[in-house]
């Protein structure tokens, strides 16, 4: 009987470890689908489950082994975000593929002890600074912590750079002001000191912030104030659902403006919704082509957006093809764990994400931009591609597809940005 | 309370009409059930405990609103508000070098005291124009939250620290569990005999007829504001018991809907009854479990395509909420502690149940 | 003192505050007739709204028609909710009924967000005209329109109450139930018909402002800020509601001046009528015109 046991023992072993071999990698997915700021969590929400979807099917997950994705929905609710992930980490995800300001950075203490990869939909500065160099108060080291596309602090900035070039273009008289807007969220909250002071820096008067709520709702009295104020560029930092009611108002109230969204801000489907009142709004968009385009990695995109569309027809705006690109950074990342028969855990796909520079997963290259991570730096670009949303007609009938087939809709290149590194920009 | 007793009403003194347990089989009952859940970690995996602490921290909010609601007639719809400054005020108390063994309870005082404040002027009114003052609370309250940065930090929240006693860290569901229990006995016990106290017995007075109340030389604004401050007792204690399970507080979790849900636990358990508070509070803590359960067997299917059932679980949930208020209230209006009384009634009385 | 900014916020006040003015006599035509505090007033603006919206979108109606089709779902649905959620629990205690339309309420919401989806959706262009300048104020049509409405339901509210056999009823009924019944006036339809014609009211006003600023849940908070307009005016009466609606609505964009000019806390907007109502609640709950209960003990 006790000659046995060795030979038992052994078998375990292999059993165990041809179960490993097959074992699902879990990891988990956190949506806004049904929140405040569900309006662009639905599509990139979509673009990453589709995604997840794709590497299964067509790669066999990572290394052979499919993906487990925990897919939630928690309603843009901070508190339920964290006692989503508490039950993910009992369930010993090894990635997560994050949304919200608020529950990103409220994690980022989790993740960090816990070592999970956390790859937010939140692009708050604060998470960049992945060793804590930067001694900025508050601002702790986030080394779990990753997104894809400039910080929300480095788009801002990038648009204000474009707005002082804008002014000085036009040739009126003064000073123009700036004004922030959004509402008293982290979300919006996360650029506004960094944007205030650039702008500052840039010859901006800078006016006092003005408050409206993540959620639809009349803000004519909002727009009466902007309009009191003088301001000549105003940032809009809610999501686009929120920012089309204030686009809407400050039409009706006749302000004259020129506003700078953020990159969840505005997209197709709120062009389609705002109408004439998007026409003109300059935003950031963080891949290379919006759909509809060609590039070489349009096919691939494609491709996995017929996974939840087998018709094809569906028009996917441009926050889907970002999911699709944060979620590929991920996957590519783990592969890099999971090469050399390495083990596929928190720290290894961490590592995962310093191995290349300028890095555009393979086979979507023309689409998504590249990104470059360190050690210590976590701001995967410094690159802001600004696009003008430009309104020409009715949009109240026709579909989104159809609109921007017909050119009533368009978005159009403004201009490229290229930040300096600032080491004193790091973490804010 | 007769069906309990075994058969007719035995009772010779006052002192037998108080007591809480009025059979020794309830009391070996209750002895048996406080053992069993003790050894619920060893059984269950952590998503059934977390539930369970879930329905623990909510059953003694839901208690404390219920001592409001049920037991004086006065209604809140601010009860979340109060639940999150407990919240806040333990993180904030831990923050500055309290131990949260301590700051939990420190925290309940703290509520106690504010809830004592809002109850001055609640005082004066009641029924529908309580019921109003106190849906402006919540906003005005919440607002508070979000702008008092040295307090709960402001929108972003604040984190806070699991207890740790001797050495012994709750940091865990299987740990934590242990910290609800001992907290729900003395919260239910210490509210059962609040009820058999003059004080208790005066509140119930003022919820019956308060005129008759004030007649019989109960001071009306005194009791009133006493049970608000016992309501915000007990919901800035489960407050504190959820930030330091949560390890994180933030004012997103305390809004109108949270209020009503507690309004929802203190009906579906029953207006009055202390047991029936930890039953509404696990009714609403499943509920939306078992309607997420619902919509995944449904997964796939004909119906949830054209229903979309998986992208809108959350409004299924909101919904399951709302229609489970309207329908208790409809159907069973005594609460699911009359429905639990009648069922023990009938096992007691077999086979001659009429 | 900046007038520019001041004017044409009274005015825009007085324009939201009419609306408040409206929903706030729906809400009181419920409470006086069966003494009903409505927790879902707000809910009738939103599926007033969606339907409306519903009706000419999906079903391309012209606008009138969709209109008529509105009112005429919303009798329904007022008839229903009163018949199927209100009467089991007449004479049930205060609190059970205020619950059961507080969870109509967030029964609702939640099912307009399942149906519809959380965005909000812009009618179709209803009137080819753009923006009018009143004081320095550019007006839709669609809000002169809406102001007009107003006055002409106040009107017939008024009409209604005095002249009207049905009003008559239902003033006898808030009077005294028992006396009415043995005058020959059907209590519960009485009470169906309330419920009737303020979710039709309601949802006249949800339109309204669905046409102006698109559908979305944000109506339903419309049911919450009635509050501080009928505690101002007084529960029971109708002109105090109308009055409270237009206070409520210009007190509101006093605060954002304020905060615009001097305060700068950024919430003042959304947050002052709470604090007037707690003040009201405080010196004089029974508002400027409502009947003196002895509510204050």
């Amino acid at each position: 009987m006790r000659s046995m046991i060795p030979w038992l023992a052994a078998a375990a072993l292999t059993l165990t470890g041809a179960a490993n071999a097959q074992q699902r990698i879990p990891i988990g997915q956190l949506n806004d689908f049904s929140g405040a700021t569900s309006d662009v969590g639905v599509p990139y929400g979509q673009g990453v489950a589709d995604a997840l979807a794709w590497v299964n099917a067509q790669r066999q997950g990572v290394a052979g082994r499919p993906l487990n994705v925990l897919a939630v929905d928690y309603g843009y609710q901070a508190p339920r975000a964290v006692s989503q992930y508490q039950a993910w980490a009992r369930d010993r995800v090894v990635a997560i593929q994050g949304w919200g300001t608020a529950d990103t950075e409220a994690l980022t203490r989790f993740v960090t002890r816990d070592r999970i990869p956390y790859i937010s939909g939140s692009y708050s500065a604060a998470l960049t600074d992945a060793g804590g160099r930067s001694g900025r108060q508050g601002v702790e080291a986030t080394p779990y912590n990753f997104f894809y596309g400039p910080s929300y602090s480095d788009a801002l900035r990038g648009m204000l750079t474009w707005a002082a070039e804008d002014w000085r273009r036009s040739g009126r008289p003064g000073r123009p002001k700036y004004v922030h807007m959004g509402a008293n969220h982290p979300y919006p909250n996360s650029p506004k000191a960094a944007g205030e002071a650039l702008a500052a820096e840039l010859g901006f008067d800078v006016l006092p912030a003005i408050v409206f709520a993540l959620t639809p709702g009349d803000y004519t009295s909002q727009c009466l104030t902007l309009r009191s104020q003088g301001a000549n560029y105003a940032y809009l930092g809610n999501t686009a659902g929120s920012n089309i009611s204030v686009l809407r108002a400050c039409q009706t109230a006749g302000v004259q403006v020129q506003f700078l969204g953020n990159v969840w801000g505005m997209d197709e489907n709120a062009m389609k919704a705002a109408g004439a009142a998007a026409n003109g709004v300059v935003f950031p968009v963080r891949t290379a082509v919006v759909w509809g385009q060609d590039a070489p990695g349009m096919a691939t995109m494609r491709t996995i957006s017929r996974g939840s569309d087998p018709t094809g027809n569906v028009y996917r705006p441009v926050h889907y093809l970002a999911g699709i690109c944060s979620a590929m950074l991920t996957v590519e990342a783990m592969e890099t764990a999971a090469a050399n028969g390495g083990e596929v855990t928190g720290p290894r796909i961490r590592d995962g994400f310093y191995a290349r520079q300028n890095w555009v997963p393979r086979g979507f290259e023309g689409v998504c931009n590249p990104s470059t991570f360190t050690a210590e730096d976590h701001r995967g670009t410094l690159r802001v591609a600004l696009y003008r949303a430009v309104v020409t007609g009715d949009t109240s009938g026709g579909s989104v597809a159809e609109l921007m087939a017909a050119n009533t809709m368009r978005l159009e290149p403004v201009t490229t940005i290229d930040l300096p590194r600032r080491p004193d920009w790091l973490g804010w | 309370m007769s069906a309990m007793t075994p058969a007719g009403d035995y009772r010779t003194s006052y002192r037998a009409d108080m007591t809480i347990m009025a059979t020794r089989n309830s009391r070996i009952a209750l002895a048996l059930g406080i053992a069993l859940a003790c050894a619920a970690p060893f059984v269950l995996d952590g998503y059934m405990l977390d539930l369970l602490v879930m329905i623990g921290i909510f059953g003694i909010a839901a208690l404390g609103l219920n001592i409001l609601v049920g037991f004086t007639g006065q209604i809140s719809i601010g009860h979340a508000a109060f639940f999150g400054f407990g919240a806040f005020a333990s993180a904030y108390f831990h923050e500055h070098g309290v131990a949260v063994v301590i700051a939990i309870p420190l925290a309940g005082i703290a509520t106690a005291v504010v809830g004592l404040v809002f109850g001055l002027p609640a005082a004066r009114l009641k029924g529908l124009y309580l019921a109003i003052a106190t849906l402006a609370a919540q906003y005005i309250l919440e607002d508070f939250f979000a702008r008092a940065q040295w307090f709960t930090g402001g929108v972003a929240g604040r984190m806070t620290e699991s207890p740790t006693i001797a050495g012994w860290v709750a940091g865990r569901p299987e740990s934590f569990f242990y910290v609800v229990i001992v907290a729900v006995i003395l919260m239910f016990g210490a509210a059962a005999n609040l009820m058999r106290t003059r004080d208790g017995r005066a509140l119930v007075a003022v919820r019956d007829h308060y005129l008759s109340a004030e007649m019989m030389g109960i001071n009306l604004a005194y009791y009133r504001m006493l049970s608000f401050g016992i309501a915000s007792f007990y919901a800035g204690i489960a407050g504190a018991l959820y930030a330091h399970y949560r390890l994180f507080v933030s004012v997103e979790a305390f809004t109108i809907l949270f209020s009503i849900q507690f309004l929802g636990m203190v009906i579906i358990g029953g207006l009055g009854s202390i047991a029936g508070s930890l039953m509404g509070a696990a009714f609403m803590v499943l509920l939306p479990e078992v309607v997420e359960g619902l919509a995944n067997l449904l997964t796939g299917s004909a119906i949830d395509r054209a229903l979309r059932l998986g992208a809108s679980i959350s409004f299924l949930r909101e919904m399951a909420i709302g229609a489970a208020i309207i329908v208790f209230l409809v159907f069973e209006p005594d609460g699911l502690a009359r429905r639990w009384r009648l069922i023990k009634a009938y096992w007691k009385l077999y086979p001659y149940s009429h | 003192m900046d007038l520019t900014l001041l004017l044409p916020l009274v005015l825009n006040g007085l324009i939201v505050g009419a609306l408040y003015g409206v929903v706030a006599m729906s809400f009181v035509l419920i409470y006086k007739a069966s003494q009903v505090v409505n927790f879902a007033q707000g809910e009738f603006l939103l599926v007033g709204a969606w339907v409306c919206w519903w009706f000419l979108t999906d079903w391309q109606m012209p606008f009138w028609m969709g209109f008529l089709f509105t009112l005429a779902f919303m009798t329904c649905f007022g008839i229903i909710l009163q018949v199927v959620v209100l009467r089991p629990l007449i004479g049930e205690p205060v609190i059970s009924v205020i619950m059961a339309t507080v969870g109509l309420s967030i029964f609702f919401q939640a099912l307009m967000k399942w149906i519809f989806g959380v965005f909000a959706k812009p009618f179709p262009p209803i009137f080819s005209a753009q923006s009018v300048d009143i004081a320095g104020l550019q007006v839709q049509p669609v809000y002169l329109l809406s102001l007009g409405i107003s006055l002409f339901i106040m009107a017939g509210f008024g009409w209604f109450f005095t002249a009207s056999k049905h009003g008559l009823a239902m003033r006898a009924t808030a009077f005294d139930q028992q006396v009415a019944q043995s005058l020959g006036i059907s209590v519960p339809k009485v009470f169906a018909m309330s419920w009737a014609i303020s979710a039709v009211v309601s949802a006249v006003a949800g339109v309204v402002v669905g046409v102006v600023n698109g559908v979305s849940s944000a109506l339903s908070f419309y049911g919450i800020k009635v509050f501080p307009a009928v505690i101002l005016g007084g529960l029971d009466s109708v002109v105090g509601a109308v009055l409270g609606g237009l206070v409520i609505g210009v007190l509101e964009n006093l605060a954002q001046y304020l905060d615009a000019e001097w305060l700068h806390w950024g919430n003042m907007y959304a947050i002052a009528p709470f604090y007037a109502l707690v003040i009201i609640l405080m010196i004089k709950p029974y508002g400027l015109f409502g009947t003196r209960n002895i509510e204050r003990v």
